[in-house]
């Protein structure tokens, strides 16, 4: 009883490209066009001022994306470290207090991290941390870890205890079932989880702002004054590339795990 | 006995890596701020009282308005995430496949940072903006006064739609995780047995997707509450978000007025956290509730 | 599997590289001694890292700062220069915190300041100095009578002068033809055009300006304020700048029920024709946004006759300063004729040089003059002409506290 004329579905595809996509499609319009002005419906003049900007200051859009990447990256790596063996046991394991204690490493990602953040900032003064790549990747971690968490813990529940009962009784000790047996069964969990952690590092302006003083090079950080600028066509042309880094990483992903499914054969 | 300490060792072993971090850095930044609030290890030496910060706080009419301001527009984005989201993911389910991977379009906004979007707001619906001018092509405004003052009208409008924009695509993953394992022939069945659409989607779908709904109002409303980047924008001079109150507090005053800064966080904290346990005993009842119907 | 471990591998060593100390250029240590001679600090910069922290908001400003300064200090002094935008009231507080933390070595090497961020600094013990009188630039072009005060507070070398800006209003000729010129004439013309006239909330710069431009006008001009902060004269004067502004309030745009968040949004608003008068503190800012694209063309400017303030703007070291000799040259460089004249064209930034013309030579002095500010800047002589000085910061920062409670909140 699914409606299923094409046209309605056309029509819902129109309507989610107008919502989601058009503004993107829309900034590529005011990057070119930094003179559009009202009650223009296309612009009268285009200009490549903000792709000769996008030349001239490419050392720094570049550092600053590449930073924004790896910080990005680490917190990934540090949240992993950080939930795998607790996931493990969340899932598996039943222990009092769960329950309670499930909904409470819940919470840095419920609360405004500003409540923890601001109180911290203090103390990463004195043991200099601030202003340094390691501090924002440790308070960026603590803000995104919730969802590696969760990904995780969805990710052995889903595996069950059979697999490693199975290499168990092949004669596996506990360190090879974990390295060849979960690890690479947890990889769709691990990137589902990781991608969520890595959109939430890679797109905070604030904490970034406040842990990094400016110091640690961010994307969000160089786009914010311009956003804040009058000049439109600039802040457009830099959210763009900005859209772009995420799509490219995600489809490389993508690519890259089919093919090494394909090799295992497990597709 | 020995035994069943071993496990505990182990499994408290297995639980530091998350344990560790959690109870020393979030519930000490945390601390800290309550701290920092009753003026406590502040960077200046506090003289006043232990609620000095508070008492300044809570007779100022202006943080009342401002909390109530911060509490409207995270409720009134939130809930429009949620039920955009809803109806937009329950369709995205229903493509044919061919069509499926053209609706991946809706990962777009998840992608952009908050300031983006918030420009992305600017860029449409100021009283310059592209709408006016589409408005004016269609001759429907002669001049841009005429356009809705949307962003400036005082109810945070703007705000609302730019965290509905970027929260709608996050509800909308949450949902469709679920809806991927879906059974579709409870649907086909109800339908053989004569159900309509809506009600196949009110009495069957959604309360399948219950779950996804309740944690993605949740930390949705939770962000906007006290977020500071879409504010930062689109917020107008009165009445403020909460988190740009702070955030002038914090970094536009001298030292001496760090505990209310402080103060406003760990008031925004018990919220938080209170209003996380309200909701989910809330919900828990309201299902209880229905089972037992 | 070769492909993955591959990536892994590159990865982490990426992530070494990212946190490793050693991957950016060293950073000088070593407080430059009073007397050491400035050639020798020139040296002892060599090779390092100068940060920069200054207000973001102008795109061609950093610019300027991006191309033409971190090119020059690279050649010159095999400086490498980094800005880092944030906003002055920020970065002072982030000083405050370092020192309150017992914090010796910073981040910030070169603070671009002026105004009541400088006195709060200065008078908090968060500035490195005296230095100015050092930079051998300020020593052979500089007037030292000019930098004695800055908004009424001494300087006492603890800043180096880098520019110079007067207060000029924005109007469009194809939709104004006579904008209103006296501070009167003002009042009569936005009770005219409901809803085409704002100004930034203070505290912001602009913003603030704007209020003290009419507290002058509504209370005698600025001389009575020159001999520093006086109560009574504050209490006496204020209530009719506020009356003035509220008188206003309902014929601003949105009604006076919110203002620009800052000048970079108020410039937004008259680029896309919301408002038909904006305001600036640079003078050339104007012309700057033609070029740019964002101002159509026939974008002019204008002072107000009772009086236009202009200000002098410095830069200043930070106590915990991790290269202050960097920092020294950097600011050194941005007084020397050809940082200044490259901040003088209009199509680099088009702000007013702090030089001494009498003390330039001829050939110098030319090229200062061959400088086409453009046909939206006024010039240099009939800017002087409605010059007044800068109130005392005091003033100021009352003002900007009571704006509040006074005009947004009645």
């Amino acid at each position: 009883m699914k409606p299923s004329h094409p046209a309605a579905h056309i029509l819902f595809l129109v309507l989610l490209f107008s919502l989601f996509a058009l503004p993107a499609g829309i900034l590529v319009l005011v990057g070119l066009a930094p003179g559009w002005r009202f009650p223009d419906l296309w612009p009268e003049q285009f200009s490549f001022a903000g792709i000769e900007f996008l030349i001239t200051h490419r050392e720094q859009i570049v550092s600053s994306l590449v930073s924004s990447f790896l910080y990005s990256l680490a917190t990934v790596f540090v949240t992993l470290c950080m939930c795998l063996t607790p996931a493990a046991a969340f899932a598996r394991q039943r222990f009092p207090g769960k329950r309670l204690l499930e909904a409470l490493v819940l919470t840095p990602a419920l609360v405004p991290p500003m409540t923890f953040a601001m109180g911290l900032h203090m103390v990463f003064i004195k043991l200099s941390l601030a202003d340094t790549a390691a501090g924002v990747v440790l308070i960026l971690a603590l803000f995104s870890y919730p969802y590696m968490f969760r990904a995780l813990v969805a990710g052995f529940q889903t595996m069950g205890e059979g697999y490693r009962v199975c290499a168990r009784n092949l004669g596996a000790g506990n360190i090879a079932i974990f390295r060849q047996v979960e690890l690479p069964l947890l990889v769709p969990a691990m990137i589902a989880g990781g991608s969520v952690v890595f959109l939430v590092a890679f797109s905070e302006y604030f904490l970034v702002f406040l842990m990094g003083g400016g110091n640690v090079p961010s994307f969000t950080g160089f786009l914010m004054p311009l956003l804040a600028s009058s000049n439109r066509s600039l802040a457009a042309v830099l959210t763009l590339i900005f859209l772009l880094l995420p799509i490219l990483l995600f489809f490389m992903l993508d690519w890259g795990l089919m093919r090494s499914y394909r090799k295992k054969g497990m597709i | 006995m020995s035994w069943t300490s071993n496990r505990t060792a182990i499994l408290i072993l297995k639980l530091s890596p998350l344990m560790l971090p959690f109870v020393v850095l979030f519930c000490g930044g945390v601390f800290l701020t309550v701290c920092q609030s009753l003026g406590l290890f502040t960077p200046l030496p506090h003289t006043g009282g232990l609620v000095d910060a508070y008492t300044v706080i809570l007779s100022d009419p202006s943080f009342f308005a401002s909390a109530g301001f911060s509490f409207g527009v995270a409720l009134a984005s939130a809930a429009g995430s949620v039920t955009a989201a809803t109806f937009l993911a329950y369709r995205v389910w229903q493509l044919p496949k061919m069509m499926a991977g053209a609706a991946l379009v809706y990962k777009i906004p998840l992608i952009l940072p908050h300031i983006a979007v918030a420009f992305v707001v600017l860029v449409f619906w100021s009283q310059s903006g592209i709408l006016a001018s589409l408005a004016h092509a269609l001759g429907l405004i002669q001049s841009m006064q005429e356009f809705p003052n949307v962003l400036f009208s005082g109810w945070g409008v703007g705000m609302i739609l730019a965290y509905t924009l970027k929260g709608t695509p996050f509800a909308m993953l949450l949902i469709l995780a679920l809806l991927v394992r879906f059974d579709v022939r409870q649907i086909q069945t109800a339908a053989m047995l004569g159900a309509s659409r809506s009600r196949i989607f009110f009495s069957i779908v959604m309360p399948r997707l219950a779950p996804a709904l309740h944690t993605s109002f949740i930390i949705l409303f939770l962000y906007s509450f006290g977020a500071f980047d879409i504010p930062y924008i689109l917020s107008e001079s009165r009445p403020g978000m909460l988190s740009l109150h702070v955030f002038d507090l914090y970094f536009k005053h001298d030292l001496a007025r760090r505990p209310e800064a402080m103060a406003i966080l760990t008031l925004m904290f018990g919220f938080a956290v209170l209003f996380i346990i309200a909701y989910s005993k809330t919900v828990t009842r309201l299902e209880n509730g229905v089972r037992k119907l | 599997m070769t492909l993955r471990s591959n990536l892994t591998c590159l990865l982490l060593i990426l992530l070494m590289l990212f946190f490793n100390p050693f991957a950016q250029p060293a950073r000088a240590s070593g407080d430059p001694l009073p007397d050491t001679p400035f050639e020798q600090i020139r040296e002892q910069a060599r090779g390092t890292r100068v940060n920069w922290y200054m207000y973001g908001g102008w795109a061609h400003v950093n610019a300027w700062v991006d191309t033409f300064v971190a090119k020059e200090m690279k050649q010159r002094y095999d400086i490498d220069l980094k800005r880092v935008p944030m906003d002055a009231g920020v970065f002072v507080n982030k000083l405050l915190n370092e020192k309150a933390a017992e914090k010796k070595t910073g981040t910030i090497d070169l603070l671009w300041i002026n105004g009541e961020n400088f006195k709060n600094a200065k008078q908090a013990g968060l500035l490195f100095g005296p230095f100015a009188g050092r930079l051998p630039n300020v020593r052979q072009y500089v007037d030292p009578g000019s930098i004695t005060h800055d908004f009424g507070f001494l300087v006492e070398g603890y800043e180096a002068p880098f520019g110079r800006a007067q207060f000029v209003f924005e109007y469009d000729t194809a939709r104004t033809d006579t904008p209103p010129d006296t501070v009167a004439a003002l009042k009569e013309w936005i009770m005219a055009h409901p809803g085409q006239f704002t100004y930034p909330q203070p505290p912001d710069f602009t913003g603030s300006a704007f209020v003290r431009h009419i507290l002058y006008a509504v209370s005698g001009g600025h001389a009575p304020y020159m001999a520093g902060w006086d109560s009574d004269l504050y209490e006496k004067n204020a209530p009719r700048l506020w009356q003035w502004l509220n008188q206003i309030k309902p014929f601003l745009w949105q009604k006076g029920r919110t203002y620009p968040r800052d000048s970079a949004f108020l410039d937004t608003l008259f680029a896309r024709g919301e408002v038909a008068l904006g305001m600036s503190y640079h003078p050339p800012h104007a012309q700057n946004m033609i070029i740019e694209g964002s101002y159509p063309d026939t974008v002019r400017t204008f002072a107000l006759k009772d009086g236009s303030i202009f200000n002098t703007h410095f830069t200043a070291i930070p106590f915990n300063a991790p290269n202050k000799a960097g920092a020294m040259v950097l600011a050194d460089f941005l007084v020397s004729v050809d940082a200044q004249i490259s901040k003088f064209q209009p199509e680099n930034w088009g702000d007013f040089p702090v030089l001494d013309m009498k003390r330039l030579t001829l050939s110098d002095r030319q090229r200062f003059e061959a400088v086409d500010l453009g046909p939206a800047t006024l010039t240099p002589e009939q800017l002087a002409k409605t010059a007044v000085p800068e109130i005392p910061a005091p003033f100021l920062e009352a003002l900007e506290q009571d704006w509040k409670t006074h005009v947004l909140d009645q």
